[in-house]
């Protein structure tokens, strides 16, 4: 089946022994002869060849990277620029998820928002839910303490409200404004929206503090 | 064709060379063979699976009463024997040996050699029992039990002592090719395997992160471990059936290390459109076109496999096909691409014209050449060798055309929301068909390779089949 020229495939004879190889190939790397003063072609056009794929990755990256920003989940958004834009919240949304939060407003102010009779005052058409945004700032960030007025009903003060803006709720000036918007503008309320702006002036101003009395809020105008 | 009966001694020619591996009862001998027999059993093995998930494509009823033999299992079973089992044994084995030749001393270290093979097949055959019954990780190319995994890697590293002690131990300072690319086959499947295991396994990252890693991993295994193990056979095979030196060899260190540096970064390509961060896929998109230019280097090193040459033959299919895989890889991988062919067959005709049409074309050759020179007796029939060589080729070209047929046609449907999934699998059907053909011929000939080394290095026909140089 073969024919004389080609070899046995059974045993091919090995043309180079393992010692000749490796001296072949280590001249191969040696400096070679000059002989006719020409450039080799072969390394000259793989340094091209490499040049341009370079440049294309280099490019290709530049583009499509998105910055390496972990995220850009589109190749050809940057961050911040499009396709990583911040969603917009819609104050009343969020503030009315803030309200129901276990623990919060809900709990006690009820889901009517009318409190309970004796306890726990009402918001729905209070003079101080729906007065002054300096007040009723300053009683969510810091709490309310002692006897309050409301609707022309008098509170004992038997129970504390807690501060929402530090230790435990650690409310941020957004979910502040955002709850009080709702509170504001629930239940028949029609009072201006409260902004994040606000609550951080106060939030800067006041600093560190305990509850309020009422007897301190009402020297706030 | 000399017949002389084989004498073991220093007269004897070509199987007396420095590593001693070629006189019976050489060093390294006896585990080098019982590596190489037993990656052509799990061949086979990984061949029946192979056509048992072939038939299952297209007729979806086939054997599916049997949970052991479900799709989803026999395809894992049929990766995992492949990869493990034909490519992670042999490969290893013929890197160890190729070290030693080059070394210019007999090989040390045998009898770690032999209980890592033990082991290793142990390991593997364990882990296909218990992927059967369902305790698989279900990460591609990693699809071993996390109980047996351990043992591969504890048996790896003493498979590979014997190679690093030949490599460190060689006669001569400067490196050929072909011992780069064994030692760092070598040295970079425990790292891979480690990683992935620590990662995947023992203290899973979470979310998308784990996707990143699979990818990393799979594509790590193909680039970093079983390409460099198959080229290592090729660099070394083709100067000695030629007896030339490579040419453009001053190129191939820059092969090498394109290779070696840029490789690990491709797998993101596989999560182009994913939920991962683009930069990942864009790194992926930019290394897999540089790499490119490791393929440039080795189709011009190798391109003297062209010549005649039965052994030869299947070393140029082999750099043929894992250039021409190259060149998919990274024209695929182009995003615009990539998202007609992801997530369909046409995945798979590149991972088949990669790990048969390159590194299993490669690796026949080496071992074509390598098992007369270990057992130190010529191979027992020449038509065997050449039926192999057509049947192989045949099914691999045949394989690879009717997946990615089919994957074509499958990408073009699922892009279209009127085409209803009876009616894409309708369209595929022909091409499956093909595949299941292909498969079939494929085995055929791994069994014809099995049938010719059991004559050859086991049953040991009488003397005067042996060829004194």
């Amino acid at each position: 089946m073969s024919s004389p020229s080609q070899p046995d495939p059974r045993f091919e004879k090995a043309k180079l022994g393992d010692d000749e190889l490796l001296v072949a190939h280590e001249k191969a790397l040696g400096p070679k002869p000059d002989e006719r003063a020409r450039y080799r072609l072969a390394p000259l056009m793989m340094l091209f060849a490499m040049a341009g794929v370079i440049l294309f990755a280099a490019t290709y990256l530049n583009r499509y990277s998105g910055r390496f920003d972990r995220s850009v989940y589109d190749e050809t958004a940057l961050p911040n620029a499009g396709g990583a834009a911040e969603a917009k919240v819609d104050p009343a949304v969020a503030g009315k998820r803030l309200f129901g939060t276990p623990g919060a407003c809900v709990t006690c102010h009820q889901a009517t928002g009318e409190g309970i009779p004796g306890v726990y005052p009402p918001l729905a058409g209070s003079e101080w839910a729906t007065g002054s945004e300096e007040r009723v700032i300053r009683i969510v960030l810091f709490g309310l303490k002692g006897p309050v007025r409301v609707r022309g009903t008098d509170f004992p003060g038997t129970a504390a409200m807690p501060a929402f803006g530090a230790s435990g709720f650690a409310w941020s000036d957004e979910k502040i404004a955002a709850v009080l918007t709702y509170v504001r503008q629930e239940w028949g309320n029609k009072a201006a929206a409260v902004t994040p702006q606000q609550v951080h002036k106060i939030r800067q101003s006041v600093g560190e503090r305990k509850e309020w009395t009422q007897d301190e809020l009402l020297t706030v105008k | 064709m000399t017949t002389a009966p084989i004498q073991a001694g220093p007269t004897s020619g070509e199987w007396d060379a420095p590593a001693g591996a070629g006189a019976a009862g050489a060093p390294g001998r006896g585990p080098l063979l019982f590596l190489i027999g037993s990656a052509l059993v799990w061949l086979v093995v990984s061949g029946v699976f192979a056509l048992i998930a072939s038939i299952q494509l297209h007729t979806p009823g086939f054997l599916s009463d049997c949970p052991i033999l479900t799709h989803g299992r026999v395809r894992v079973l049929q990766e995992t024997a492949f990869v493990y089992g034909w490519l992670g044994t042999a490969g290893p084995a013929l890197a160890v040996w190729i070290l030693g030749r080059l070394s210019g001393s007999p090989l040390r270290g045998t009898s770690w050699l032999g209980v890592g093979a033990a082991f290793w097949n142990a390991g593997l055959a364990l882990g296909l029992v218990g992927i059967a019954i369902g305790d698989g990780t279900g990460t591609a190319l990693f699809g071993l039990p996390a109980y047996v995994h351990p043992v591969m890697l504890a048996s790896y590293a003493a498979i590979a002592i014997a190679g690093v002690l030949a490599w460190t131990g060689r006669r001569r300072g400067p490196m050929f090719a072909a011992q780069w690319y064994a030692a760092a086959a070598l040295f970079l499947f425990p790292w891979l395997f480690s990683a992935a295991d620590i990662m995947l396994v023992l203290a899973p990252v979470r979310g998308v992160l784990q996707a990143v890693v699979a990818g990393w991993f799979a594509q790590g295994l193909w680039t970093l471990w079983m390409a460099p193990l198959a080229l290592a056979g090729a660099y070394y095979v083709v100067p000695r059936l030629t007896g030339k030196t490579l040419p453009n060899y001053d190129a191939a260190s820059l092969g090498f290390w394109c290779l070696v540096f840029v490789g690990g970064w491709t797998g993101g390509r596989h999560l182009i459109g994913g939920p991962v961060p683009a930069w990942i896929s864009t790194l992926a998109v930019v290394t897999t076109a540089m790499l490119v230019f490791h393929y440039v280097v080795v189709a011009l090193n190798l391109r003297p496999a062209l010549g005649a040459g039965s052994v030869l033959r299947f070393i140029a299919f082999g750099v043929g096909s894992y250039v021409l895989g190259g060149f998919v890889d990274a024209v695929t991988a182009a995003r615009s691409v990539a998202v007609s062919t992801q997530f369909t067959t046409f995945d798979q005709a590149q991972q088949q014209l990669a790990l048969y049409g390159g590194v299993s074309m490669l690796l026949y050759g080496t071992l074509y050449f390598a098992i007369p020179r270990i057992a130190g007796r010529a191979w027992s029939s020449a038509d065997l060798l050449r039926g192999h060589f057509a049947l192989a080729a045949t099914g691999i070209a045949l394989l690879v055309v009717s997946l990615g047929a089919a994957g074509l046609s499958q990408g073009r449907d699922l892009a279209d929301p009127s085409v209803s999934f009876a009616a894409m699998a309708t369209h595929m059907q022909v091409w499956l068909l093909v595949a299941t053909g292909a498969q079939a011929i494929l085995l055929l000939g791994n069994l014809l390779l099995a049938v010719n080394f059991l004559e050859t290095a086991v049953l040991k026909p009488g003397s005067g089949e042996g060829v004194a140089s």
